[in-house]
């Protein structure tokens, strides 16, 4: 193209903006919320289950944001722009849509209304597990087994939310080089090259200070929620430990919660202490029944916590270990097996070296640190 | 003073901890029991050596106490074991239940029987000569 093309036409390479400031920074905070929270979930596991539900509130936050937008934000932030009816969209997959659209094509305003409705759902499903599950956030009082439908649909759309995340962006890249112009830098700089022929979008003006307004409100209701349902949920484990248990049993080993195994258990094992691990543990007849009866009035059935739920029952033999069993090794998983045997830690028995709150038989994954290695 | 508001409790309370003992005169007692004089070399010798009665992963006392009564060890659920000389830790040998409680135990997982009192005096006059 030569200079006289160009000063003959000089409004058709004219710049013109697509994305508002608020479309772009939704985007690229989304992006950064989906990576942590996809590395914090899929790789690095429990310990870094904070930073995993703090970036997954914040792009549940951040859809929230952007569904408001989309009925109060400029023309080409607005859900009418690009959500359109399924004739339109068949038509523009199959070829019959000529134009260039400025903002979403129909077949990427589809998938935009997809991502955010797997967001939500994805946080909705997290936070069912979070409650029933690890009873704690606004929905602690589920039951324990929606909690785990909660956690396993949530692993689910998550796998699911990454198919969609990794066609959006070939979808991106491809629609970038049929029509020759740079698809990701625009969502950067918010501009886009007018051309001939391209769809003019219905223009509307924003409503910043509504849309403030309604974010502001809704992130007030979500806090109101967030603090109704809080504190020591039912079926809390026995918080305080028989005196005599402890003294005796941690003489050893960390006090293991009575919740963790169930009734007959414990009374399989107090029956061989002779045999207890390959250790001799026998206590006097008086202070076994003392410890054996506690034990049994505070088993798994009293309580509704995870390890209560997986480790109760799921150990082939009474002589078996609880951290020989496949849900014990499910959710350690992410820590090498040399790291249970270094100082200060020693050996998987020795939970309380990595569980802060291991004797309280909760093994809340907000209160794991995995210590450094110190000298014997 | 808290201690002395203590005080009159913990000597009230004497007399009823009929098992408290002393490291010398639970050796008096062992060594009457068994008819004989302890021998601190017996004793190191049944401390240090490597049996074959007991359980196979406890061959010897030295498994969790350590070859040195001095140190503490560590029981093989990653807890410490506090050292055994009473020279080193003035609370070992004084509550006799305490005591046949561990010997019964261990003795057991060692050497798959229980002690003699003259084994048990024997190790007891070794780990007092610290």
């Amino acid at each position: 193209m030569t200079d006289a093309a160009t000063s003959h036409m000089p409004t058709r390479r004219d710049p013109v903006l697509v994305w508002d400031i608020w479309v772009r920074l939704f985007h690229w905070a989304l992006v950064v919320c989906i990576a942590t929270a996809a590395v914090t979930g899929f790789v690095l596991g429990a310990p870094w289950i904070t930073l995993h539900i703090a970036s997954g509130l914040l792009a549940m936050a951040l859809v929230a944001a952007r569904i408001v937008w989309g009925f109060l934000g400029p023309t080409h932030a607005r859900f009418r722009d690009f959500l359109r009816p399924p004739a339109e969209i068949l038509s523009h997959l199959t070829g019959g849509d000529a134009g260039r659209h400025l903002g979403h094509n129909p077949a990427g305003g589809l998938m935009m209304l997809g991502l955010m409705a797997v967001v939500e759902l994805l946080g909705i499903a997290g936070l069912t597990g979070l409650g029933g599950v690890l009873r704690t956030g606004p929905l602690l009082s589920l039951p324990y087994g929606i909690g785990e439908a909660g956690l396993e649909l949530h692993e689910i759309l998550a796998i699911l939310l990454i198919v969609m995340i990794l066609a959006h962006v070939a979808a991106a890249i491809f629609e970038s080089r049929r029509s020759r112009e740079n698809l990701v830098r625009s969502m950067v700089t918010g501009t886009k090259e007018r051309r001939p022929g391209d769809h003019p979008g219905r223009n509307v003006v924003s409503r910043p200070r509504i849309a403030l307004t309604v974010i502001a409100l809704l992130a007030g209701l979500t806090v109101q929620v967030w603090q109704r349902d809080t504190g020591v949920p039912d079926g809390a484990p026995v918080a305080v430990l028989d005196e005599v248990f402890a003294e005796e049993c941690t003489a050893c080993h960390v006090a293991y919660h009575p919740s963790l195994l169930s009734g007959s258990e414990w009374q399989v094992i107090m029956a061989n202490l002779d045999d207890h691990f390959v250790e001799d543990a026998r206590l006097d007849d008086e202070t076994n029944a003392r410890i054996t009866e506690w034990l049994v009035a505070h088993d798994a059935s009293s309580a509704q916590t995870r390890p209560a739920h997986v480790f109760a029952n799921a150990r082939k033999d009474p002589t078996g270990r609880i951290t020989e069993t496949r849900a014990w090794d499910d959710l350690h998983e992410n820590v090498a097996e040399e790291t249970f045997l270094r100082a200060p830690i020693y050996s998987k028995l020795n939970c309380l070296a990595c569980h802060a709150d291991a004797e309280t038989g909760w093994f809340s994954p907000f209160l794991i640190e995995i210590p450094k290695e110190t000298s014997k | 003073m808290k201690y002395l508001l203590v005080l009159p409790f913990a000597l009230l309370a004497y007399p009823a901890a009929a098992q408290s003992t002393s490291p010398a005169d639970l050796l008096a007692q062992y060594s009457a029991e068994a008819g004989a004089e302890a021998s601190a070399e017996r004793g190191q010798a049944l401390f240090m050596a490597n049996h074959t009665g007991g359980k196979p992963d406890t061959p010897s006392c030295t498994t969790c106490h350590t070859t040195d009564p001095k140190a503490t060890g560590q029981a093989r659920t990653g807890k410490p074991v506090e050292p055994l000389a009473p020279s080193s830790n003035p609370e070992r040998f004084t509550d006799v239940k305490f005591v046949e409680k561990w010997f019964g135990r261990n003795c057991n997982s060692v050497l798959g029987r229980d002690c003699t009192a003259a084994e048990k005096a024997d190790v007891l006059a070794w780990l007092d000569s610290f």
